[in-house]
């Protein structure tokens, strides 16, 4: 099912270069938040991939005989009317993936569609946008860059004081003597090395600073204790954050679509998965291994291309057999019973006694809340218009997700000291009319979080 | 007089200015820690000793250690499909409507992640228009009830469903006399159900009975008018209520509609100084009497001739024809004469109400009704209200029908429980014995389902599909809120009790295959019935959906005319009960949460306080108070001499020659020579064995009933006696708990001495003598209560604000700059306060048992609550004024008042209570280390304590000591737990809490209001005792809303605000209690 244009050689290579010209006028940030708002859920990040819908890359062209920009333009904006009117190209398309339809976009301007092209284009030819720049440790809370590590400085430092000190202890232990010995005339004892470390004021001093800064050590593992940090544990599925949220440029709150209207962010139930992966049924990396995972879950058969009656009565093995057929058939590697013992363990859980495949796939919490904290990511991703990186890191980056954040108290109330509130353009804010007539003196600059309550016990706690 | 004003009191102890109760309201707590003292070896599980204290340091240090290494693996699992309408962490609404029996409220239920949890009221209902009662309320914990049937049994087998049907169809043959025992039946299709059944069963019937029945009311109105039915009553429309033993606002007929309509004749402004006249004649003292102006205490057996007198002086006014009847005293017969023509003086805007189930005497009820011309005005039968059905006679018929083996089949539906309170409950029990085959719907195990041969679970309502018809031409539809819980956990499940008569039958209108048979089953019959009825809407589907949604739907009414009245007044009038001359006459009564004892396996209600008695768990033998002169007051043979100490007296209690004992009350308005008791106790099987919450609570009362020659159930006895005292109990009454401390003033205004006679009792002389009176906490002069009479209004206005003048005279005596803190945090942003109209409040409860159900308030049991651990944030105080022996009364909400100047802040050590920006005391339970300083510290008395693990939040339960002797407190169950609102947490042992203003509401709704992008609105945040309150009497929102709700109520110049003198700058206004009593008719 590849696409027979590439025949036109020449004619491709003039198209690039007349698009290439065309760029000029495009505003290609503009396109790629087009992009992700409304075609990444079906088609490729990278161009060149076909998803649910076909890959965009070079689409200009594949038009150019059919009705060219014009057409295409109303093809975006709505697919059906076009394949109404009979129009050629659409119609093949239409029929080229099963009749479903495209979703209508009425909404998009024609500088919006230009800009899409242009930016569909960019990536098309110079891979993604804008250029990635490996960098190292980035993503960190202040963004500052990594500090210089002082560690061997200061053991350093260390050494050369104590040493000091030892002398500066041997020379006053000598002076003692030599006082003893003028006052009293008795025979100079010299002590050893051994008998100045040993006296009692450096003993006492020791302990002192052992309880001091074992007492600091244990207070501050101790506050540490529970916190999960760092915390990367192996999931069900080896879902891949950088190959979703990454290269395929998929939006977080695709997905996670709780995140904008409720407390919790929702971890997407199987059939958001199918959205897409109804037409990839192989994926890139780990091939029929992780997907069938999901056919397992919700029931759909991938010969077939069916979701399977009755699934949740059937019995597992005949499950297996389904699955069995699909990956001996698809499979590049020869690994068919490991696949399938993969399936059991990321579908079935002893201690919760799960022994059916059928049902939800069991993920692991990466990010866990105490019980006595209400948290609402709404509050944070509508209102407060937060990105989801701000708390949870570069996840477009992480094949595992990790947790990024500590996730302790002083690291919300030090955000909610710093952040300033959106004000601007919520009405609700005219409450504050304190606030408002002093950032239009001018005796204000901004609100933070904490100036309107944020900090309170029972912002967090009820 | 000006003292008289706040001369409220409590009970006789504090009347009697007992010392002892003087020092014990002085502290808080009534016990220190530890309770050892106060506890049985058996509860107090020592297994710990200094050893054992060490082996756990050691255990919980190293346990701390590898739980920092090993992190607890914690899942989170997602939806496999998952539905559009479910966004987690987001509440949906559903409209349906709770029903049992007769008891019916319109409501929307909030569900999270798929769980029921919380009741509110429809709106949209032009009944209840969106208030509740305490019964719907708390109906969404017997949901979760453990005790619950989880699959059909037969012989006391569980079975599946198949083989069930097949046993009981094999046993029904088509010739089969099959008797429907069930309580008022209001669906149609249920109606309709049955209707199918007696299709394939021909020789099938009905008996419907209500647990508190009102069949003279439907056999007079049938005489009267030729309808069966009860009419639809406005109180509304009413300048003159007058009730006789009839409690229309706690449990009789319809209370939230007629609390509604009540409320809104009763809110009294000096704007609108006008309000309706209420008086109560009653042989008890019932919520409404409580409530009333004016009320005229009687005998129970001197009703019949009360009403004969007022027929007559109506009769005499009106140019009718009088009747003889019995005669009543001189003094009483005067005060007939009185309300007669207050009621002739109101024509048309009058209504008379009695509770009484003598036929004779509802007649004559309706014949004064028709001679004031009420009828199409204050009460009508337009719409007429069917939650009362039940029939006296066809009871009395069933009976003799078994007894005569001619009955095969018994049916008894959910809800009904014949053994325990059929009419004539003991026959019921010998002849139910004979009969074959017995079939149980019930839900839950009760009295019946023990005698039964087969149990077929019904759905709870929250399960079910349905409909009610309330009143004619008003429906209200019944949706699921959740799948049938059972069935979705490997169980065979419940049936809704419709469908399981249709499959017996065979009946082809249900349509088996289908997904929802019943709803299927449901929305034919609305097709073929409700749908005609309107023209609005053309598409049955979308009908459908649209009544679905407002969960309400009214038919237009058509032409109607009113029959005239064609009762026979002089028979009537012979067959009123005759006064008698016995020494103690009892009456039996309904309380606000026990109803007919359908309600005792519900934890919630049986501890929410009876209002009036403020009794909980159990029902207590009401014993009229005595003013001996002086201060001098005593009880019914001295008893109860020490209520205050959590001590009351049991005696034996003989009514009809059977005797039982019984746990007293004192009872202010109790009349002299009568006693009271509850009905809907004393059941014997409401839950698995061994957790059974509501067994043995409390006297059951049902087989001291007599039935009268009409088949109508009596709910009085003239030949009661008190015997001997035959011990303590430990007295679970709130009233003298969390007392706030009453004025310490006697009735000429001199300050209450000890009994040396040399120091003021409770009062704090030296603030008294260089501050003046009342200053900063003194008691002589504290401003909880300020009522007034109607005519006085301009002087209560006047008074109030004197004395508010007064205390902000004293408070601005501060050092701190209240001013300045007022300017820079709370005139911007939100300041949230609340009102209470003290008019409007009838103290029905509705509100706490929202509290408990919206803020995981925990249940704590009989024996916790005699040890004042009882833990609701909102209590409803009780205060007496006026005659002693007859006493007017107020309810007070009293909720925590969030005070800009608190004490309780002042004295936390660890700032675990604190001030928010927005005015409220924030309360942070993780940082709270239980030194229970702040509780102290509370003029109110509004923070409890957790002194035991009630919720096994605990992380070592080993060492806790147990609840009320059980291993595993109530709402420690996993499915009990599904009731928790996720947003709330859940308190540990040892912390303190209390009402937080429902913040997890604001937080929501400044959170839609910011989402939004617009300013918040008064609907945005409603509390939960709000949105519960069928009056309106609570109103809760932000001050500096200048538009708001709360901004109209704060108007009010009859608003102040409790302990105002004492400088907490709290929060809650409350508007004086006004009434509308006359001279003439008080005491």
């Amino acid at each position: 099912m590849r696409y027979k244009f590439w025949n036109h050689r020449m004619l491709f290579v003039f198209v690039l270069a007349i698009s290439s010209l065309s760029l000029m006028g495009q505003d290609l940030d503009a396109g790629k938040k087009v992009f992700r708002a409304n075609c990444a859920a079906c088609h490729a990040g990278d161009m060149k991939t076909k998803l649910t819908g076909p890959a965009l890359g070079d689409v200009q062209s594949r038009w150019a005989d059919y009705g060219g920009d014009e057409a295409l333009y109303s093809w975006i904006r709505n697919s059906q009317a076009l394949v109404g009117e009979g129009n050629e190209r659409a119609v093949q398309i239409y029929e080229e993936y099963n009749k479903s339809v495209m979703t209508s976009f009425l909404n998009l301007s024609d500088d919006d569609i230009a800009n899409l092209l242009g930016y569909i284009d960019i990536v098309y030819q110079n891979g993604p946008y804008p250029p990635v720049v490996v960098e190292n440790g980035g993503g960190g809370n202040g963004g500052a860059g990594t500090p210089k590590d002082n560690t061997w400085l200061y053991i350093g430092l260390a050494v050369v004081l104590t040493l000091l000190a030892l002398v500066l202890m041997r020379i006053v232990a000598n002076l003692k003597d030599m006082i003893l010995v003028k006052e009293t005339g008795k025979e100079p004892e010299p002590k050893t090395l051994y008998q100045t470390i040993t006296n009692s004021g450096v003993i006492n001093f020791a302990i002192f600073a052992l309880v001091i800064f074992g007492g600091y050590y244990t207070v501050s593992q101790a506050i540490d204790l529970g916190r999960q940090q760092g915390y990367q544990p192996i999931q069900p599925i080896k879902f891949s954050h950088k190959t979703h949220a990454g290269t395929q440029q998929i939006d977080c709150q695709y997905c996670h679509d709780g995140a904008r209207r409720s407390k919790h962010s929702v971890i997407p139930a199987a059939n958001t998965c199918m959205n897409c992966h109804k037409a990839i049924k192989v994926g890139s990396t780990y091939g029929t291994a992780e997907i069938s995972k999901i056919y397992a879950s919700i029931g759909y058969d991938p010969n077939k291309d069916l979701y399977i009656p009755d699934y949740d009565e059937m019995s597992n093995e005949d499950i297996l057999k389904i699955y069995e057929k699909w990956i001996t058939e698809n499979s590049e590697t020869d690994d068919v019973e490991e696949q399938l013992e993969g399936i059991m363990a990321a579908l079935t859980n002893e201690e919760l006694g799960d022994d059916k495949i059928a049902g939800p796939i069991n993920w692991t919490r990466v990010y866990n809340l105490p019980d006595h904290v209400y948290f609402n990511h709404s509050q944070h991703v509508t209102v407060g218009k937060l990105e989801c990186q701000t708390c949870h890191g570069p996840v477009e980056e992480m094949d595992v997700v990790k947790a990024h954040v500590p996730l302790s108290m002083g690291w919300c109330v030090n955000c909610h000291r710093k952040t300033e509130v959106q004000f601007a353009g919520n009405e609700y804010y005219k409450d504050y009319e304190l606030y408002h007539q002093q950032l239009e003196d001018g005796t204000r600059t901004g609100v933070t979080v904490e100036e309107i309550g944020g900090t309170e016990c029972q912002k967090c706690h009820y | 007089m000006e003292n008289h004003k706040n001369n409220v009191w409590i009970g006789t102890d504090q009347l009697n200015n007992n010392p002892e109760l003087a020092q014990a309201e002085q502290s808080e707590f009534k016990e220190k820690l530890p309770m050892a003292g106060e506890q049985g070896e058996t509860e107090l599980r020592l297994e710990s000793n200094r050893r054992d204290f060490l082996k756990y340091l050691g255990f919980g240090i190293g346990a701390a250690t590898i739980a920092a290494c090993d992190i607890p693996v914690r899942k989170a699992i997602p939806y496999v499909v998952k539905p559009d309408s479910i966004v987690p962490g987001v509440a949906t609404y559903f409209a349906t409507s709770f029903v049992k029996g007769g008891d019916y409220c319109p409501v929307l239920v909030k569900t999270r992640e798929g769980r029921p949890i919380k009741i509110e009221g429809n709106s949209l209902s032009s009944m209840t228009k969106g208030g509740t009662s305490a019964k719907a309320q708390a109906s969404v914990l017997s949901l979760y009830d453990t005790s619950r049937f989880a699959s059909p049994i037969g012989k006391g087998e569980g079975m599946n469903w198949s083989d069930f049907d097949k046993a009981v169809m094999t046993q029904m043959s088509e010739k089969a006399k099959i008797r429907i025992v069930a309580n008022t039946i209001m669906s149609p299709s249920a109606k309709q159900a049955i209707a199918d059944f007696t299709a394939a069963f021909p020789l099938t019937e009905v008996v419907m009975f209500d647990p508190i029945s009102s069949s003279a009311i439907l056999q007079a109105n049938e005489e009267s008018f030729g309808t069966a039915a009860l009419p639809s009553y406005h109180f509304d429309e009413a300048d003159v209520i007058v009730a006789v033993d009839c409690d229309f606002l706690g449990g009789w007929v319809s209370p939230t509609e007629f609390a509604r309509q009540y409320a809104s004749g009763r809110k009294v402004n000096t704007k609108h100084p006008k309000m309706s006249r209420h008086i109560q004649v009653e042989s008890y003292m019932s919520l409404s009497g409580s409530n009333a102006d004016n009320r005229v205490p009687l005998k129970p057996s001197e009703i019949g001739a009360f009403i004969v007198a007022l027929y007559n002086e109506v009769a005499k006014a009106k140019g009718g024809t009088r009747v003889s009847g019995p005669k009543l005293d001189a003094a009483k017969q005067k005060k007939a004469a009185i309300i007669a023509k207050e009621m002739v003086a109101a024509p048309g805007k009058s209504l008379l109400v009695a509770g009484s189930n003598n036929k004779g005497e509802q007649i004559l009820v309706n014949g004064i009704n028709e001679m004031l011309g009420n009828y199409g005005r204050t009460l009508s039968f337009e719409r007429p209200l069917l939650t009362r059905q039940g029939n006296g006679s066809a009871a009395a018929r069933l009976i003799k029908e078994m007894n005569s083996k001619s009955v095969d089949v018994v049916i008894v539906m959910d809800g009904a429980n014949p053994v325990y309170n059929f009419p004539n409950a003991v026959a019921f029990r010998e002849a139910f014995a004979k009969v074959d085959l017995k079939i149980s719907l019930s839900g839950t195990p009760n009295e019946t389902s023990e005698e039964c041969h087969y149990i077929a679970p019904n759905h709870h309502y929250l399960e079910s599909w349905g409909d009610v018809e309330p009143k004619k031409g008003v429906y209200s539809l019944m949706q699921p809120t959740i799948s049938p819980i059972f069935a979705a956990v490997g169980y065979a499940g419940t049936r809704q009790e419709g469908e399981s008569l249709l499959v017996w039958s065979k009946s082809t209108n249900l349509d088996r295959s289908a997904d929802q048979p019943y709803m299927e089953y449901v929305k034919a019959y609305w097709k073929a019935n409700m749908f005609p009825q309107q023209s609005k809407i053309s598409n049955f589907q979308q009908f459908w959906d649209a009544s679905l949604h407002d969960g309400v739907f009214e038919a237009p009414i058509h032409d109607y005319v009113q029959n005239a009245f064609v009762g026979n007044t002089a028979a009537a009038a012979a067959k009123v009960r005759k006064p008698a001359s016995s020494d103690l006459e009892i009456t039996f009564y309904e309380t606000v949460n026990m109803g007919g004892g359908e309600y005792a396996n519900n934890p919630w209600l049986q501890e929410l306080p009876d209002p009036v008695t403020r009794c909980v768990w159990g029902n207590y033998l009401a014993v009229p108070v005595t003013w001996d002169g002086g201060n001098s007051w005593s009880a019914y043979q001295g008893l109860n001499p020490e209520e205050f100490k959590g001590k009351a007296d049991d005696v034996m209690l003989t009514v009809a020659g059977a005797e039982q004992k019984t746990t007293c009350v004192r009872q202010f308005g109790q009349p002299n020579g009568t006693t009271a008791l509850a009905l809907g106790y004393g059941r014997t099987v409401t839950g698995m064995m061994g957790r059974a919450l509501g067994n043995k609570v409390g006297v059951n009362v049902n087989d001291w009933l007599k039935v009268d020659a009409d088949g109508n159930v009596q709910y009085y006895a003239t030949d009661a006696a008190i015997g001997a005292v035959v011990g303590e109990d430990e007295f679970a009454c709130v009233q003298y708990h969390h007392t706030m401390g009453v004025t310490a003033k006697d009735e000429s205004g001199a300050i209450v001495m000890n009994e040396a006679g040399d120091k003021p009792l409770n009062v704090d002389e030296k603030n008294i003598m260089t501050l003046g009176d009342g200053f900063q906490g003194g008691l002589t002069n504290r401003s909880i209560i300020y009522q007034d009479k109607l005519d006085n209004l301009p002087h209560l206005k006047e008074h109030i604000a004197e004395r508010r003048a007064e205390a902000d005279h004293l408070n601005k005596q501060t050092l701190y700059p209240f001013d300045q803190y007022t300017e820079e945090l709370y005139s911007q942003g939100h300041h949230w306060a609340m009102h209470v109209d003290l008019n409007a409040c009838i103290g029905c409860g509705a509100c706490q048992v929202a509290c408990v159900a919206e803020n995981n308030v925990p249940v704590v049991g009989k024996r916790e609550v005699y040890r004042h651990h009882e833990m609701t944030w909102l209590r409803i105080d009780r205060y007496y004024y006026g005659d002693y022996e007859n006493p007017k009364t107020v309810y007070q909400p009293m909720m925590c008042q969030h005070c800009d100047n608190a004490p309780c802040e002042n004295v936390c050590p660890v700032a675990a209570t604190n001030h928010s920006s927005e005015g409220l005391n924030q309360m942070t339970y993780n940082r709270c280390i239980g030194t229970r300083y702040c509780a102290n510290n509370c003029p109110f008395k509004v923070r409890r304590f957790n002194w035991l693990d009630y919720t096994t939040g605990d992380l070592f339960g080993g060492n806790e000591v147990l609840v009320n002797g059980e291993e595993l407190p109530f709402g420690a169950d996993n499915l009990t737990r599904m009731v928790l609102n996720p947003d709330v947490t859940v308190r540990s042992r040892g912390v303190i809490e209390k009402c937080s203003f429902c913040v997890q509401r604001i937080q929501e709704g400044k959170l839609t209001a910011k989402k939004e992008g617009r300013r918040l609105e008064s609907p945005d945040v409603r509390s939960a005792c709000q949105t519960a309150c069928p009056t309106e009497a609570i109103v809760f929102g932000d001050r500096n809303d200048k538009h708001g709700d709360l901004a109209k109520r704060l108007e009010n110049p009859l608003n102040y605000l409790v302990l105002e003198e004492i400088n907490v700058q709290s929060s809650v206004y409350y508007a004086a209690r006004v009434n509308n009593s006359k001279e003439e008719l008080e005491a």
